[in-house]
């Protein structure tokens, strides 16, 4: 009985520690809480690339849909550009690559880094108007979340969320 | 009989912990606009926790494809290179310590920006030396096409 007991008590630990697959979602990465201070006038197109599929037990990735579709709401929402342009010719094109995503697979306070390559491009000239490196990170605790899979996967969020926000910082920042 | 429990027990975790994670992966990518074809010279940045020499692999990977390569800490750009090498690695226990996870990143010399990416990742089964994991992840950069302006 009592070598039962530890068994589960082993086992709800290895739960909590390890950190497999559990993908990556949209509503995780989308910023909703950042309101660009000008709202320009210009339309942008956005092209990522970069990402992977999450596989079935192995750390979870952000895939290029997934980001592209955080990346275009939180546009929107921001005001960072008066609109996204699929398909058509924007006024700039935004192209952000997945460089790198550093994720511990076990542990109990789950730190995420990102990397991710920004340029911004005027359509017309082809010509780049900025183009940056942006690292940003995410902790996710045990207090918060208990699961190791959940864990990983909202510190996975959050890194995007962070770099998104900081990519959308220093856009606004820019004389369009 | 307490003792076989344990045993079945720490195995039962470590499935839990490792299990359903086998992976292989080899990726790389350009960055738009890049070209490696201009590139011969390459400093590499020691990560500063490496302990296992992955700088002096990578650079000697280099010179083995037959591009000039220097390595040592970071410092302010520019550097006197045509790219600058960053990385990261993760390792696992296995019956032994292996490589699990190799990243690289080239860059431009002058503002760090990513030029190109690479990403290998071998669990236990499939293990790979350092050595293989960095011609793996070098060789796929330089094979890796060009992305559109």
């Amino acid at each position: 009985m009592r070598a039962a007991r530890r068994t589960l008590q082993r086992l709800g630990l290895a739960v909590w520690l390890a950190g497999c697959s559990s993908a990556v979602t949209r509503e995780g990465i989308v910023l909703r809480d950042f309101d660009a201070p000008r709202k320009p006038p210009q339309t942008v197109s956005v092209q990522v690339g970069g990402g992977r599929e999450t596989e079935a037990g192995y750390l979870p990735q952000i895939s290029n849909e997934v980001f592209t579709a955080a990346l275009v709401e939180s546009i929107t929402t921001s005001r960072t550009f008066s609109r996204v342009i699929h398909g058509g010719r924007a006024d700039y094109l935004l192209q952000v690559t997945l460089i790198s995503l550093d994720q511990p697979a076990i542990g109990a306070n789950f730190t995420v880094k990102m990397e991710a390559a920004w340029r911004l491009m005027r359509s017309d000239t082809g010509g780049v108007v900025w183009r940056e490196a942006i690292k940003s990170s995410h902790t996710q605790t045990a207090g918060e979340t208990f699961a190791g899979a959940t864990r990983l996967r909202l510190a996975t969020e959050g890194a995007a969320r962070n770099n998104i926000r900081e990519g959308l910082a220093r856009i606004v920042r820019l004389d369009l | 009989m307490a003792r076989r429990l344990l045993s079945v027990t720490w195995v039962l975790i470590a499935l839990v912990v490792g299990a359903g994670c086998a992976v292989n992966r080899a990726t790389a990518l350009l960055t738009p606009g890049s070209d490696l074809n201009q590139v011969k010279t390459f400093h590499v940045v020691t990560f500063p926790p490496d302990k296992r020499g992955i700088d002096k692999l990578i650079r000697d990977r280099l010179v083995a494809m037959g591009y000039s390569a220097t390595l040592g800490p970071e410092k302010t750009a520019p550097y006197d290179a045509d790219a600058v090498v960053t990385y990261f690695d993760k390792w696992m226990w296995d019956m032994a310590m292996y490589m699990l996870e190799l990243t690289i990143v080239l860059r431009s010399p002058t503002d760090d920006f990513p030029l190109a990416t690479g990403n290998s990742v071998h669990t236990s089964l499939a293990r790979k030396s350092p050595e293989e994991m960095v011609q793996e992840v070098l060789t796929n950069i330089f094979k890796a096409p060009k992305q559109g302006s």
